[in-house]
């Protein structure tokens, strides 16, 4: 074979066998099934890793959903808030009705147990000044039975959930052993009981020093009206720029240059864009800080390459013979492009808006220079219009605020946070993907 | 080896309606076509054969500017239709692709109903004044291509759907359904099998009643089954034009007699 003179005879295939493999077609029948075990392997890595992010993130998380309410039905007259008003200490005197209150209940419970105002406090926080505000608000109820439902202070509901436990637990002004027989005598008495927590869900950020009030549905309202920004933004300018650059513009040196420009764009860190937004729409256009539509902003100059990108990939994958069809009988480019390309590529621009959404949703980054993460989202915008322009947090913002706090309560949040987040990222897909199906056609 | 034209030997002089005079094209750099000066007459088909690459393709998409859609492409010299320059600046390519319909080479219906694929060019002229017209026009179309029989009951149906052949007369249909005065067709039959084919061919011949007919054909059979005049085309050169019956039986140039003798192309 190496000397290729003419003199040499071609070389010929040996005659082989049909039933038994040779050493070429062996080693090919190998290599082939080495490639798939590659293939097998790194997809056994990834559903491992999905499946420990998956467990990690519902076992950390799972907890935040309930919490630990101490419930209980008091009685005050008329004679003794009179009483209680007239002292000098008057949440004091509160609360020394509801301790010899809640000993009686005890105590016709047949549970003993002795505990004072500093660790009803330490477990259930102020309930003197808690009832002095009830009463005053509501005279009318007095001499009736009320249900005073109180969360439970945060090492409590940790003694529940199991982060804080008897042995590991050491005296301090936050919680005591003698507290926890207490705990466990009032549970007993099914005085403190473990509920679901539609706080959570529905509620708005509380300051650091109340766990338990904190919610993630304002931070999840400002996450939504980002995204209508992002979404009737991005959508119309991405597509639009696509059809452009796609169907009309003339390839030159300046397309050229606008379509290099937008793929790198794609690739900018998000950081960047947070710092753009913080100069133009903030320090020049003096917008509101901390706004979703600021956020939503600058998150839609974050999302336009992805979106125009995936839209021109799919409008290139439109077979140029329909453009001719429509021509061939008379359409204008517009008309070809609207009436029939558009429609044919739609499932590609909505997949990659609803990539490009995705993305925007759990990005935390820019927010952090338009200021949506120091902020405490402590209620929900009074409206449609003051969604956009009241300042708010973001779910990713919300998750990342609670995370650096010093409670471990906190972090529980966290955690339960991102299944938020990601139960609101399904719920996009999944309207995506019903999108899909509709545009869908055959060809 | 060939078949005897089923058409006149002696085709009676009509007028002409595509006149092109020293067409030239360019793609970048290429000279896809080379001066040519043909005249196309109404009511007849005119057969473009050639070898591939030759340019018939390119000189048949010269005649309703569907070069246009190519941004290299250039074109030169005069292409007048009923004496109108198409190409002079005033002439909106849309407007003169009504005129001039074109049918591919692939069928390419809209993936969208039979009656939605015929519809849409008289929609976008306005052709129709109301959905009665609308059903009309469609039904006179899908009739002239001879497809209507076999889809008169599915006109919801997809036209993507349909057979290789159906597919194609589906686009004729769509085609003459915007009435146009010439009718361009590039290789209509080399997706379809033989029966189609014959379909398809019998339907040019019924077209010609009130079209003018030009057709790209790489089947020297079937060009001289369906037309009565024929180009031959070779590397870009209009090598000569002429009856039909003329060039199958008669060729001037050598080339021609190479290439219909199957020792070119």
């Amino acid at each position: 074979m190496t000397d290729a003179s003419m003199d040499t005879p071609t070389p010929r295939r040996k005659k082989i066998s049909l039933v038994a493999d040779d050493a070429r077609t062996k080693k090919r029948n190998k290599a082939e099934k080495r490639f798939q075990a590659y293939g097998i392997g790194a997809i056994a890595i990834g559903l491992f890793f999905l499946l420990v992010l998956a467990t990690s993130i519902l076992r950390s998380g799972i907890p935040a959903f309930t919490t630990t309410v101490v419930s209980v039905e008091f009685t005050l007259q008329q004679e003794e808030f009179d009483e209680a008003e007239g002292q000098l200490f008057k949440t004091k005197a509160y609360s020394n009705y509801f301790i010899s209150a809640l000993q009686t209940t005890l105590t016709e419970k047949g549970i003993k147990v002795s505990f004072d105002e500093a660790s009803i406090e330490r477990v259930m926080g102020k309930i003197g000044s808690t009832l002095r505000e009830h009463y005053s608000a509501s005279p009318d109820t007095l001499g009736q039975p009320v249900d005073f439902s109180l969360g439970a202070s945060s090492r409590v509901d940790g003694y529940f959930k199991g982060r804080v436990t008897r042995e590991g637990l050491q005296d301090s002004r936050f919680l005591t052993l003698a507290d926890l027989d207490l705990v466990d005598a009032l549970a007993e008495a099914g005085i403190i009981t473990t509920t679901f927590d539609w706080n959570f869900i529905t509620g708005a950020d509380s300051g650091v020093d109340n766990p338990g009030g904190a919610g993630i549905g304002a931070s999840v309202v400002g996450s939504f009206f980002m995204m209508l920004v992002v979404l009737f933004l991005s959508l119309p300018i991405g597509v639009a720029a696509s059809i452009y650059l796609e169907e009309f513009a003339p390839q030159n040196r300046w397309t050229d240059l606008v379509e290099v420009n937008i793929s790198n764009l794609a690739a900018v860190p998000s950081i960047v864009f947070g710092i753009l937004g913080l100069a133009v729409f903030i320090q020049f256009a003096h917008l509101p800080q901390s706004a979703p539509l600021v956020g939503g902003l600058v998150l839609t100059l974050m999302t336009l390459p992805t979106i125009i990108i995936s839209t021109r990939a799919s409008l290139k994958a439109v077979p140029p013979s329909i453009r001719d069809a429509a021509l061939g009988v008379g359409a204008s480019r517009m008309q070809s492009v609207f009436h029939h390309v558009l429609p044919l590529a739609m499932p590609g621009i909505l997949t990659g808006t609803i990539i490009g959404l995705a993305q925007a949703l759990g990005e935390t980054a820019p927010l952090l220079l338009i200021g949506m993460v120091g902020f405490v989202a402590r209620g929900y915008p009074d409206g449609f219009i003051s969604g956009f322009i009241d300042p708010n947090s973001a779910m990713p913002a919300q998750i990342y605020t609670w995370a650096a706090r010093a409670d471990a309560s906190f972090y529980e949040k966290a955690w339960g946070g991102i299944i938020i987040l990601l139960i609101f990222l399904l719920t996009m897909n999944i309207i995506a993907i019903i999108l899909r199906r509709r545009f869908e056609r055959r060809w | 080896m060939y078949d005897v034209p089923n058409t006149e030997i002696n085709v009676e002089q009509r007028d002409i309606k595509i006149s092109a005079r020293k067409v030239q094209v360019y793609y970048g750099t290429t000279h896809a076509i080379k001066d040519v000066n043909c005249e196309i007459q109404d009511k007849t088909v005119t057969a473009f054969i050639g070898p591939s690459g030759c340019g018939k393709s390119t000189f048949l998409r010269c005649l309703n500017r569907m070069n246009d859609t190519i941004d290299i492409c250039r074109v030169e010299g005069d292409i007048t239709i009923d004496g109108e320059d198409i190409y002079d600046k005033r002439v909106d390519p849309v407007q003169l692709r009504a005129k001039v319909g074109m049918v591919f080479q692939k069928p390419n219906p809209f993936p969208k109903s039979i009656y939605d694929n015929v519809a849409y060019g008289p929609r976008i002229h306005g052709l129709a004044r109301n959905k009665a017209d609308l059903d009309v026009i469609v039904e006179r179309s899908l009739r002239r291509a001879a497809i209507w029989d076999e889809v008169k009951d599915r006109l919801d149906a997809p036209g993507t759907g349909l057979s290789g052949g159906q597919q194609q007369r589906l686009c004729i249909a769509r085609a003459v359904a915007t009435e146009p005065e010439v009718l361009l067709m590039d290789e209509p039959c080399s997706a379809l099998d033989p029966i189609a084919t014959s379909q398809v061919e019998e339907l040019i011949d019924e077209l010609r009643q009130e079209y003018s007919v030009v057709i790209v054909t790489h089947s020297m059979q079937q060009a001289a089954r369906v037309s009565q005049k024929t180009a031959f085309f070779h590397l870009g050169h209009l090598v000569e034009y002429g009856d039909t019956s003329k060039i199958f039986t008669n060729p001037v140039d050598s080339r021609t007699e190479s290439y219909i003798t199957g020792r070119i192309g």
